[in-house]
């Protein structure tokens, strides 16, 4: 493994057959799991090249339960990693050999629908499409679709911060949840914020969203949920240039178009979707850009109009308007089926996430060709190119040797091309283990440290989710020291107050 | 007093230490527009960000602007507008409450956090700093999140910083989503419906699927023909229930056909357009019929934020008893509360009703006395309230920051 996890406590394994009695004193018959085979499925999480059994799994049903088993390890030193569907893609959910696994996979009841305040209450175990399939009824939705919405789930979303294709329009997760009940490492359950548009005091759902599963465990999420487009039409536009894709992005935010969703792909992307799905992807281009535009029909029509006249000026070789439902899903079809088109393709790939100003993009891809012929893999990039966030895919085969650590390096060296170019490691994906060893180059250790003090605020032990987002650990006392520095004092008049 | 004006942040971060070294707390301004919201602070030491001022850079077709905090915020607005675009949480002039026209920073706009009309609809500040540079509590700049839309690449810190009242960081330099302005907008108007109908009809517009970007009930009361922006729309004999619409005009025009068909069990619509429309939205924004200069200048006001269904119920258990008065925003899920002034500014009374429907409520302009005697910030539950301590803690151990100016207790 390539990634260092923290080293396990041997004390703590010691004593396990001790630890899983007293986690079945809190949690009843099959909801602690503690044999190699049953662990199985919780070895790893989306990131699938790395694994690691638990030393036990915990599937509480109440939030009391959790409480009490938070407390439990809180107390005797134990750590906890907290997990939902897991399907994180950046190793947020693996699990430590000293650690108990917290699943929160039943926690799968829709709490309350309130439809005049416009929220969904749920528990985190619900996942992400059956909010929305809950309220379709009465035409709303529930706006963050992360590709893998119909497994993963709305406590692991808030956890991430999820994405998904229609965020630049409607936001991510952290825009759309008002609230939630959260358990502490010490046993303690707060309720933050409601059903209201804000909360009072700091903004602690905000930074709980995202958190990637290190200040505390979400047992309730109260979401808010909107009423769905009355229709949506898209665009296949194809060019030969990758640059003028990137320009005719830029002129339709230009333009003050906000489209539903607005991807890009590059030729071997779109070659591998179009020999998977046959969605009548043209082979002869570099780029294509999908483009949804949703709302009234009238707005839909217009707004296809002025962008179908932005890709000419652009210089499109091929445009092509979905005429009805089943078309646009058809559009739709090859992009949403790039990752496992790209499986079909290569034993193995690796999927990145970083974000860049829209404008880098072919910079950004040219670095990228350079990194592929440097160390001889192919890639496959999709793109979410109204807001800059980049997927390039990695083609490896794991079975010969060298070629993943080859892969990893490569993964790295272009999302530190993402830094340069002004952008960020990840964009929805989260940092988890995958991208923690490169936070450095993104953030210095000041930054670093500053959030590190905050973590302390909900978790002075640091026994929740060890060893993700963060590369080097320090002890909360350390961090809270003052070093009061003397220097060069420039307002030589502020201490005679 | 003495008023340390920084020009960079390498200055912020001396004046920071020496006063970390003194133990010696500061007020953090911009253009101090905002110093009369919070408790009372006993600070004699004010760090003033006015100089730092400048716009770092404003990319259009990338949709950000990343500016140092002391930037005046009408200059940003004027300047995103020039490129039609907007900071779409469409953030609240406080000037006309507080008596105090024409001032403000973007840092203030940050550290109050107070979003207008379309927050129920774009989100609110919060949702748009993507990033920042600031000076915690140890003397230290750090920088938190990014230049760019997307973004999870550790914690999201701008969260905290956006609503925290100056009490964590000071900031020196963020960075702000903007967003295309709208080609236009249409409001329909529904006349004379008390406070329960009028939520109700907010309740059936925000539940169309008409994309509604704004949603206002004011009672009778409030259309003074003295109120810019709303004597054109009512009189004070009827009160107006708004919603509004926006976007490219074909659409606007659809949408506004659609939902006046479904709002007419509520009563006659009429359509306003652009400038009638926007200056209703601004009155509504910046709470003008309660403005310092008008007939209600001297009462206390509080600004509730509840679940938005039980918005008219909260208003009218506060306006019965005392004669107050009160006006929706957001769909009742924001109330503006203007009460005759009593030494607590009725807190009792806001503060029980608010609770009992999940809300809270923030004393946003009161007199010094009252502002000594309430918390004018909504007392949390225990656990919440230390958690929030131990957060702050995280960022300034000294209580360097606006010493006081969130929490009572804490008050020096």
């Amino acid at each position: 493994m390539a990634i260092m996890m923290p080293e396990a406590d041997q004390a703590v394994l010691a004593r396990r057959d001790q630890i899983v009695a007293a986690l079945r004193a809190i949690v009843p018959g099959e909801g602690v799991i503690d044999s190699a085979a049953e662990m199985l499925p919780y070895e790893s999480d989306g990131l699938m090249a790395y694994r690691q059994p638990p030393m036990v799994v915990v599937l509480p049903e109440t939030t009391a339960q959790v409480a009490k088993v938070l407390k439990y390890c809180h107390e005797q030193g134990i750590k906890v990693v907290p997990r939902g569907s897991g399907t994180s893609l950046s190793g947020g959910a693996l699990p430590l050999a000293d650690g108990v696994l917290l699943g929160l996979g039943k926690f799968k009841r829709i709490r309350e629908i309130d439809f005049d305040n416009r929220v969904v209450v749920t528990e985190p175990g619900v996942t992400n499409l059956a909010i929305s399939q809950a309220v379709a009824h009465a035409g709303f939705y529930y706006a963050p679709d992360p590709s893998s919405q119909i497994a993963c789930s709305i406590g692991g979303n808030v956890a991430e911060n999820s994405g998904g294709v229609h965020c630049l329009k409607y936001g991510m997760t952290t825009n759309n949840v008002l609230g939630c009940e959260i358990v502490l490492i010490n046993g303690e359950v707060l309720r933050i914020g409601g059903k209201c548009a804000e909360n009072a005091g700091y903004d602690l759902m905000g930074l709980i969203t995202g958190s990637e599963g290190l200040l505390g465990v979400v047992t309730e999420v109260t979401v808010r949920i909107l009423q769905k487009p009355e229709t949506a039409r898209a665009l296949m536009v194809g060019f030969s240039e990758v640059e003028a894709a990137g320009e005719c992005v830029a002129r339709i935010i230009g333009a003050g178009i906000i489209p539903g969703g607005m991807e890009m792909m590059d030729k071997p992307a779109i070659h591998a979707a179009e020999a998977f799905v046959h969605a009548g992807y043209p082979l002869d281009v570099e780029a294509l850009l999908i483009i949804e535009l949703d709302g009234p029909g009238v707005e839909v029509d217009e707004l296809i109009g002025r962008v179908e006249a932005i890709a000419n000026g652009c210089g499109s070789t091929t445009c092509r308007i979905s005429t009805s439902e089943a078309e646009r899903n058809l559009f739709w079809a090859g992009r949403k089926a790039a990752f496992p088109a790209v499986g079909r393709i290569s034993p193995d790939y690796l999927c990145m996430d970083g974000t860049i100003p829209r404008g880098a993009l072919p910079k950004a891809l040219a670095r990228i060709r350079e990194l592929s012929e440097k160390y001889q893999l192919g890639c496959a990039n999709v793109f979410h190119a109204g807001d800059g966030n980049l997927h390039p895919l990695i083609l490896y085969d794991a079975n010969k040797p060298g070629e993943m650590e080859r892969a990893e390096a490569f993964g790295a060296d272009i999302l530190r091309c993402c830094v340069e170019l002004g952008g960020v490691l990840t964009g929805e994906h989260g940092v988890g283990i995958e991208k923690r060893d490169l936070m450095p180059d993104m953030f210095t250790e000041i930054d670093l440290n500053q959030q590190q003090r905050v973590k302390c605020a909900f978790d002075s032990q640091g026994l929740l989710n060890p060893g993700k987002v963060f590369p080097t650990l320090h002890r909360c006392a350390e961090l809270g020291r003052m070093h009061v520095h003397g220097g060069r004092l420039a307002f030589p008049d502020l201490p005679r107050f | 007093m003495n008023n340390l004006k920084v020009t960079n942040a390498a200055e912020v971060e001396d004046v920071v230490r020496a006063a970390i070294a003194s133990e010696q707390p500061l007020d953090i301004i911009g253009h101090g527009s905002k110093r009369q919201i919070g408790q009372l602070t006993t600070t004699n030491a004010v760090l003033d960000l006015s100089a730092l001022n400048a716009v770092i850079s404003y990319e259009p077709n990338e949709l950000i602007i990343t500016v140092q905090a002391g930037a005046p915020l009408a200059d940003l607005l004027s300047l995103i507008d020039s490129k039609s675009q907007q900071f779409a949480f469409e953030p609240m002039d406080t000037g006309p409450l507080l008596g105090l026209p024409g001032r403000g920073t973007i840092g203030g706009m940050i550290a109050v956090g107070l979003a207008g009309p379309r927050r129920i609809r774009a989100g609110g500040v919060r949702d748009h700093l993507l990033g920042a540079h600031a000076v915690s509590g140890f003397g230290e700049s750090f920088k938190t999140g990014g230049k760019v839309v997307k973004n999870v690449t550790g914690y999201d810190l701008c969260k905290l910083l956006a609503g925290s009242w100056g009490t964590l960081a000071v900031m020196t330099e963020v960075t702000l989503k903007v967003m295309p302005r709208p080609e236009s907008e249409r409001s329909l108007v529904l006349r004379g419906l008390d406070d329960l109908k009028a939520n109700r009809a907010m309740t059936a517009a925000l539940g169309s699927p008409f994309d509604v970007s704004g949603a206002a009930h004011l009672p009778a009361s409030s259309l003074r023909p003295d109120v810019d922006g709303l004597s054109d729309i009512g009189s004070p004999r009827e009160a107006v229930t708004v919603i509004r619409l926006e976007g490219i005009t074909a659409s606007v025009t659809h949408r506004a056909a659609s939902l006046a068909k479904q709002l007419s069990p509520f009563g006659p619509v009429d359509i306003i357009a652009d400038d009638a429309s926007a200056r209703f939205w601004s009155a509504a924004r910046d709470v003008l019929p309660f403005a310092a200069n008008g007939p209600l200048g001297a009462w206390p006001v509080w600004r509730i934020v509840c679940p938005p269904v039980s918005g008219a119920a909260i208003g009218q258990a506060l306006t019965r008893p005392t004669g107050g008065e009160v006006i929706y925003d957001w769909g009742g899920g924001l109330i503006w509360a203007a009460l005759p002034p009593q030494p607590d500014a009725s807190a009792g009374l806001v503060r029980q009703q608010v609770e009992a429907a999940g809300g809270h409520a923030t004393l946003l302009r009161a007199w010094d006395e009252m502002r000594h005697a309430v918390d004018v910030f909504h007392p949390q539950p225990a656990g919440v309230a230390a958690l929030e301590e131990r957060v702050r803690v995280s960022f300034d151990p000294k209580s360097i920051f606006n010493r006081g100016r969130m929490r009572r207790s804490v008050a020096s």
